[in-house]
């Protein structure tokens, strides 16, 4: 039994500079129980697919395509309908917790009120059940911390807040978007084993939304790489890892700082993320893409499986990304100049697409 | 919370006492006034002063008298020009007019911009929120002087619906152009700055947060939204009661309501600077007292702000 | 009529962080403000009235003080606007051509709204500059200062100046821009201490460049934005506040003129049926204000842009 199933998902942006298309026909499908990763740097759409399907863009954005949560279609659904599922069904963590909760109210009320609304409890017991749940996130003296306003706790107290919060009503499906990128080192390392532990005891399936590999690689088991909007590879997570089977899931890895290499240098992947106002009729990573072919330049590739679980869109050989055989050599200065680049060279999405609901912090996490 | 407000009145106090100091030595330095003797004064007019300030005294005196009178006993002294009248007189004459259509006017203006803002926030984009937008923006040039001839115009002169000027307590007729004219353009700039401050928290984080739970629109936007938009619509509210006093001079003019607008105006043309001193004492008085209510709601939604 | 406070400070939020970046905004900002239609509109608005104060006066068939002798105590029947009399905006209730006066009262409205604005702005940039790059007990004096200012009902000291010190135009000038520097100041002070903590300054500082030339490279060409911004906002604050003295009778005195003193004479004789002498200021005052917003809102969102 499928438990999300999203169909030619996508999502556009009317801003002041055009039509910004932030996700181009997404498919995906996630069984209960089970955690999916969708990685991708700034601007690939990885946020934004999730709050489509939650009906939280901003209100410049538009979501077409489908997405069935339990056989519903919850893809702009009325009101009525999309509020019973969220937080009842499928429950969101954001990415900033500084902001994320409201500054103007007590821990006690942001989190009660959930109850009330969704399971009719009275206030005293909300209140009593949130603070059971702040104790299961294991949040010190959480009975005398949740009179508290938000800005009295440290950051990674407040992602628990915020997870504690999304769990209240004990939802299916919990999507968790970059729930550590805004946080120290340490404190990514216990959020993540908290989310972890919390996912096998309340048995629920999870959707990690992450530009960092290194967060999947420990705690997913199927992952989605994106570019462009669309999705690039998907496969289980170890021969994601052992294999990649596209250009720019390689990069990736390679730009992954590693222990036991001795290279002095990262290899970061040259060039940026093409311009979404304009998206290439191609295959957007083209111009980034050391194995590009003739094709790569006019062609979209589709997204298509070629082993048991795993898909890849890409027209190079399998056998030389195998085997590292570049075609062209890039430098990052012709990337630069062969991605269709306008005015606004440093955002794939033009700060006016993400100005509202969807906003994410501007955090610069384009690994170059 | 307690010690929060007697700090903002430790600013509050010395501000009133500088300008009542100021205004003093102001009026003493003034060509014209009695305390020059350039010009000749009725003996009745100078007999009071006398009595008040003791105008052989050095200055220093004069100005502890006058403050002894202001703060002791909210008594701003004797007309330089009517022997028979004291400017707590003519302020007791006058206040209650003003303060009558002042705050009717400014409640209205809040009440009604605020709702508009909201209201055009959560439409963004549809006629509701063009009409509010246009009309904020077309109110902008209409201010109180611009107004009050176009409505005596339209009201009175072409309709001959409302009385063109004059006040009476009884009759709300009269209130209504001077409430009006004097409302409009603040009105619409607090429809403005409700409006874009409502867009900026519709658009922000925690509101995200609450759809993402699952509360219904008109919970997002009532308990989540309205306290952290209306924040910057307070602390406007402040100068907005200032500029509304200064407004009624105007209306206290041209509608003839004999407020205490008519006996600022007087004054200065008769170069009366006791009645003018007063005027503007009693004005920095509300101000600073309203400055005072808008910090401590300030205060009281946002709790980042320490007591 | 108010200049949104948040917003200004959103943009000298934006002006940092493009400072930071080492972007220039005006580059983006040119082509969003000329994609601007109101903010285009009100620019040939401004340029027109500019013209109008200029050169109207050549156009003019009566010179602003004479009196035309034939409409005199008639204006209501022969007074109204007319080419053929060479009074085309008609005359005023003595018979003097409103035409040749309005040109004349344009011309001091605009003059005291763009004195009135440099001085607000030269006042408040300096001092909030000072405040915020001095710091320290200084900064913390300075504000509380301006903290007590604030609560001051300015446009009553402001008559109670003029009518202690004569109602000279240059008093008028002065005391305008004198009232509205203090929000100026406060923004200022705010970008300046945003600007002089950050790493780049501060790398500039520990390699010995002096801080005049800090000032100069990094400061103020960052506060252009805000100062420029706010300078356009405020002309048409200092208009109002103008024509509102006027309009009471205590601001410019004859033969001098100005809107608000036109508006005025309009308003109080418009029940003999004499409407032009009301409508032609006020569609110069109106569209003047207009033109300003437009093009200060439209500078605003050029260099700041928000989807709002």
């Amino acid at each position: 039994m499928v438990l999300l199933n999203i169909n030619d998902l996508h999502v556009r942006f009317d801003t002041n500079d055009g039509v910004v298309h932030a996700v181009n026909g997404v498919d995906l499908t996630l069984e209960p129980g089970e955690t999916l990763g969708i990685v991708g740097e700034s601007g690939s759409g990885k946020s934004q697919l999730a709050f489509a399907v939650m009906g939280l863009l901003a209100a410049n954005g538009r979501a077409e395509g489908s997405a069935r949560f339990d056989g519903t279609e919850i893809l702009n659904a009325k009101p009525r309908v999309l509020n019973k599922v969220r937080a009842e069904k499928i429950a969101m963590v954001f990415q900033d917790p500084m902001t994320s909760l409201n500054p103007y109210m007590r821990v006690a009320d942001q989190m009660a009120e959930v109850l009330v609304l969704h399971k009719g409890m009275s206030k005293r017991d909300a209140v009593t059940e949130s603070v059971r749940m702040l104790d299961a996130v294991k949040i010190p003296d959480a009975k005398g911390r949740v009179r508290l306003y938000p800005h009295e706790f440290s950051g990674g107290m407040r992602q628990r807040v915020m997870i504690a919060m999304a769990l209240l009503c004990r939802p299916q499906l919990l999507i968790a978007d970059e729930p550590t990128t805004a946080l120290d080192v340490t404190v990514q390392a216990q959020i993540m084993q908290l989310l972890a532990d919390l996912q096998t005891e309340f048995g629920m399936a999870m959707i990690l939304i992450t530009h960092d590999l290194g967060v999947v690689a420990g705690s997913c088991e199927r992952v989605a790489v994106m570019y462009g909007g669309r999705i690039r590879e998907q496969a289980p997570v170890a021969p994601l890892f052992a294999d990649p089977a596209h250009p720019y899931t390689q990069g990736l890895l390679a730009a992954i700082p590693r222990i036991d290499e001795t290279e002095a240098e990262l290899r970061a992947i040259p060039g940026a993320p093409p311009n979404m106002t304009h998206p290439p009729a191609s295959c957007a990573y083209a111009p980034r893409c050391p194995y590009r072919l003739a094709e790569c330049e006019t062609e979209r590739p589709p997204l298509e499986g070629f082993a048991p679980d795993r898909k890849r869109a890409c027209f190079a050989a399998l056998d030389d990304i195998r085997a590292h055989r570049h075609r062209v050599s890039i430098t990052a200065d012709e990337a630069a100049t062969a991605g269709p680049l306008e005015d606004e060279p440093d955002d794939a999405l033009p700060d006016a697409a993400v100005a509202g609901v969807g906003a994410a912090a501007a955090t610069h996490e384009v690994k170059q | 919370m307690f010690g929060y407000i007697l700090r903002r009145l430790a600013v509050a106090v010395p501000t009133l006492l500088l300008l009542i100091v100021f205004s003093f030595l102001l009026m003493h330095a003034a060509p014209g006034g009695p305390f020059t003797g350039e010009r000749s004064l009725p003996p009745q007019v100078l007999a009071n002063l006398e009595a008040k300030y003791g105008l052989d005294q050095p200055l220093i005196v004069q100005l502890w008298n006058y403050l002894k009178g202001v703060v002791l006993q909210f008594d701003f002294g004797p007309s330089f020009v009517y022997p028979d009248r004291t400017v707590n007189g003519l302020i007791a004459d006058g206040f209650p007019v003003t303060l009558t259509y002042g705050l009717l006017s400014f409640v209205l203006a809040a009440l009604v911009g605020i709702t508009l803002g909201v209201a055009a926030a959560i439409r963004h984009n549809s006629w509701l929120d063009y009409l509010a937008v246009g009309t904020s923006i077309g109110a902008q040039v209409l201010p109180n002087f611009v107004m009050a001839p176009i409505l005596v115009l339209v009201l009175t002169l072409w309709l001959g619906w409302l009385p063109g000027g004059g006040w009476s307590f009884n009759d709300p007729s009269y209130w209504i152009m001077p409430v009006i004219a004097l409302g409009t353009s603040y009105m619409a700039s607090i429809a403005r700055i409700t409006r874009s401050s409502m867009l900026e928290v519709l658009g922000s984080n925690h509101i995200r947060t609450a759809r993402a739970k699952g509360m219904p629109e008109r919970r997002v936007i009532l308990r989540h939204a309205l306290k952290p938009a209306l924040l910057p619509v307070i602390s406007y509210l402040g100068p907005v009661f200032v500029s509304m006093i200064t407004g009624s001079v105007v209306i206290d003019i041209y509608f003839s309501t004999g407020g205490i607008g008519r006996s600022f105006v007087d004054s200065a043309l008769n170069r009366d600077y006791a009645v003018m001193m007063g005027i503007t004492i009693l004005v920095g008085a509300l101000t600073v007292l309203f400055n005072l209510i808008v910090d401590i709601l300030y205060a009281w939604i946002d709790p980042k702000i320490r007591y | 009529m108010v200049i949104e406070q948040d917003k200004m400070r959103s943009l000298a939020d934006t002006m940092a962080q493009a400072e930071v970046k080492g972007r220039s905004p005006w580059a983006d900002a040119r082509k969003r403000f000329v994609r601007n239609k109101a903010a285009m509109a009100g620019l040939v608005i401004l340029v027109l009235v500019t013209l109008f104060a200029a050169f109207g006066d050549y156009a003019a068939a009566w010179s602003n003080e004479e009196l035309d002798y034939n409409v005199m105590g008639q204006v209501r029947e022969l007074g109204a606007p007319s080419i053929a009399t060479g009074h085309y905006f008609g005359t005023d209730d003595l018979g003097r051509d409103l035409y040749a006066r309005t040109v004349q009262g344009t011309r001091i409205s605009l003059m005291v709204g763009i004195v009135g604005a440099a001085i607000a702005v030269i006042v408040g940039t300096l001092y909030g500059a000072t405040a915020g790059y001095v710091g320290g007990r200084t900064d913390q004096i300075m504000m509380r200062l301006v903290d007590i200012l604030m609560s001051i009902p300015y446009m009553f000291v402001l008559i109670l100046l003029l009518v202690v010190f004569g109602r000279s135009i240059g008093m008028l000038f002065l005391g305008i821009g004198l009232i509205s520097w203090l929000d100026m100041s406060r923004i200022v002070r705010g970008q300046t201490l945003t600007l002089k903590n950050r790493e780049f300054i501060e790398a500039a500082q520990a390699t010995g460049v002096s801080s005049w030339r800090i000032i100069m490279r990094h400061i103020v060409p960052n506060l252009l934005g805000v100062v420029a911004v706010y300078a356009t906002l405020l002309v048409p604050l200092m208009i109002l506040t103008e024509s509102f003295i006027s309009f009471l009778g205590l601001g410019v005195q004859e033969p001098l003129t100005s809107w608000g003193a036109l508006i005025s004479e309009g308003a109080a004789t418009m029940n003999y049926g004499t409407l032009w002498q009301l409508a032609f200021p006020l569609f110069f005052f109106c569209i003047t204000l207009f033109g300003f917003f437009f093009v200060g809102d439209g500078l605003r969102d050029a260099l700041d842009p928000k989807d709002r």
